[in-house]
């Protein structure tokens, strides 16, 4: 995990979760995710992961994030180029959720309505609890986009997965500059999530439940790998 | 043009390199999961229709595509070296040349190592040529920059769906996200604001990558 120098002149001091991984140890404390994780990988593992599970799992992340940075925009705190970026942020957010519905219709698939999402009260209350929230959804969508990039099994779906990946990888750069984060693209090989952990970054955003596709489920063979069995 | 003697990686962060081996950037592979498609996921819709970029890389293998990945990380590798090396940055400008710099040694690095455990020939690093004043100021340099990374993304996104290996993929899709980053990076350092500035990264076919690359002296 890379640290990185963290430098915001004139915002104000943020408990921000400096590490990916210290945002989980936040999330625990919080005591959602842990259930979250559990849930994901418990009862049903024999069903078999599909394009069809990680496409819908990847629309609810999709969803989170067009709310959040819609939400942001009407809250009406943000100027100058934080509000530049928070624009295109939740026009490619919400571009990548008709994208993915686009995708799901046309396999035949129902795709998931979007959930309820629930926010810390003070997340839209200025510019700086916006951005350092947004500093933590965008690495989460990288996340989760790699891990699942090699269970999926058409290429063309693939594809997609790869074009959206790489706009949220400039998401978290585009964010991290705004922040003051020197080198605004710091990783030489961003880093891929697991399932639940990916699960239990959101799970706080629907107030501990699952997302409504549960997820993707696991085979026995993929829980054994990804080392839950 | 300009003739640069091409470097071999140096002076970059090796511990970094061998701390994140290769295959180990993915957390999700393992063995090859069965191809099972979804029915009707053949159709191929909006983006993903304009992507079809990948069949110009099937049947490559996967040998081939990183012999080509290689020298295109090794020429991006060059490239920031020689700005870096030019002196025409300071602050959190050199700081972020240098970090894509290293990034991208590390990633011929990777490269480089899982060519090795496939038993395949790593390739001679090329003779790169740059255009004259290429790093004589820094609007060159970057503009420079900001035709380099579409085509290293376009490479890698083309590709990631003809790879066989699972593995592979996982790694050359973190790497791909790192070459994404750093085009939103070098729109940051050429004021292009907002610097995200793209809903979904474009692939190219092999034919155009390889277009590209060719004036830069790689011709494999």
């Amino acid at each position: 995990m890379e640290n990185h120098t963290i430098n915001v002149p004139g915002a104000e001091e943020f408990a921000r979760p400096r590490t990916r991984r210290d945002f989980f140890k936040i999330l625990a404390v919080a005591g959602a995710g842990a259930t979250a994780a559990s849930m994901l990988v418990s009862g049903k593992a024999s069903a078999q992961t599909n394009d069809v599970d990680i496409a819908n799992f990847a629309l609810s992340l999709e969803y989170l994030e067009a709310d959040f940075y819609a939400r942001a925009l009407d809250a009406g705190v943000l100027s100058g180029d934080a509000l530049g970026v928070v624009k295109n942020l939740a026009d490619h957010e919400s571009q990548h959720v008709s994208a993915i519905t686009d995708l799901l219709n046309s396999a035949g698939a129902t795709p998931v309505s979007k959930p309820t999402f629930i926010y810390p009260a003070d997340a839209f209350s200025n510019q700086a609890s916006i951005l350092n929230l947004a500093a933590t959804f965008e690495p989460v969508g990288v996340g989760a986009y790699l891990g699942a990039a090699p269970l999926i099994s058409s290429p063309d779906i693939l594809a997609a997965a790869g074009s959206i990946a790489g706009v949220e990888g400039e998401h978290v750069v585009a964010v991290n500059w705004l922040l003051g984060v020197v080198p605004y693209a710091g990783e030489a090989f961003p880093e891929a999530m697991t399932l639940d952990e990916v699960s239990a970054a959101v799970a706080p955003f629907l107030g501990g439940k699952m997302l409504s596709t549960g997820g993707p489920k696991l085979s026995q063979a993929e829980a054994y790998r990804l080392g839950h069995v | 043009m300009s003739t640069v003697e091409s470097r071999a990686p140096v002076g970059l962060d090796r511990e970094e390199t061998s701390r994140r081996n290769f295959l180990k950037t993915a957390a999700w592979t393992g063995a090859a999961l069965s191809a099972m498609g979804i029915g009707g996921f053949g159709v191929a819709v909006r983006r993903a229709e304009a992507q079809g970029e990948y069949k110009s890389y099937w049947g490559l293998g996967d040998a081939a595509i990183l012999q080509f990945a290689y020298q295109l990380e090794l020429l991006e590798g060059t490239f920031y070296d020689e700005g870096v090396n030019a002196g025409l940055f300071k602050d959190a400008f050199l700081a972020q040349i240098a970090a894509i710099r290293d990034h991208e040694m590390a990633h011929a690095d990777a490269i480089a190592k899982t060519l090795g455990q496939l038993g395949t020939e790593v390739p001679a690093t090329p003779q790169f040529t740059f255009p004259n004043g290429s790093f004589g100021d820094a609007a060159t340099f970057l503009k420079l920059a900001a035709t380099f990374e579409p085509v290293g993304i376009g490479a890698y996104q083309g590709a990631a769906p003809a790879l066989e290996s699972k593995d592979i993929l996982a790694a050359a899709i973190s790497i791909h996200n790192a070459e994404c980053q750093h085009r939103c990076a070098i729109n940051i350092l050429n004021l292009v604001n907002p610097p995200n500035d793209l809903a979904f990264e474009e692939a190219l076919p092999l034919q155009k990558v390889q277009a590209a690359v060719k004036p830069f002296g790689i011709t494999g």
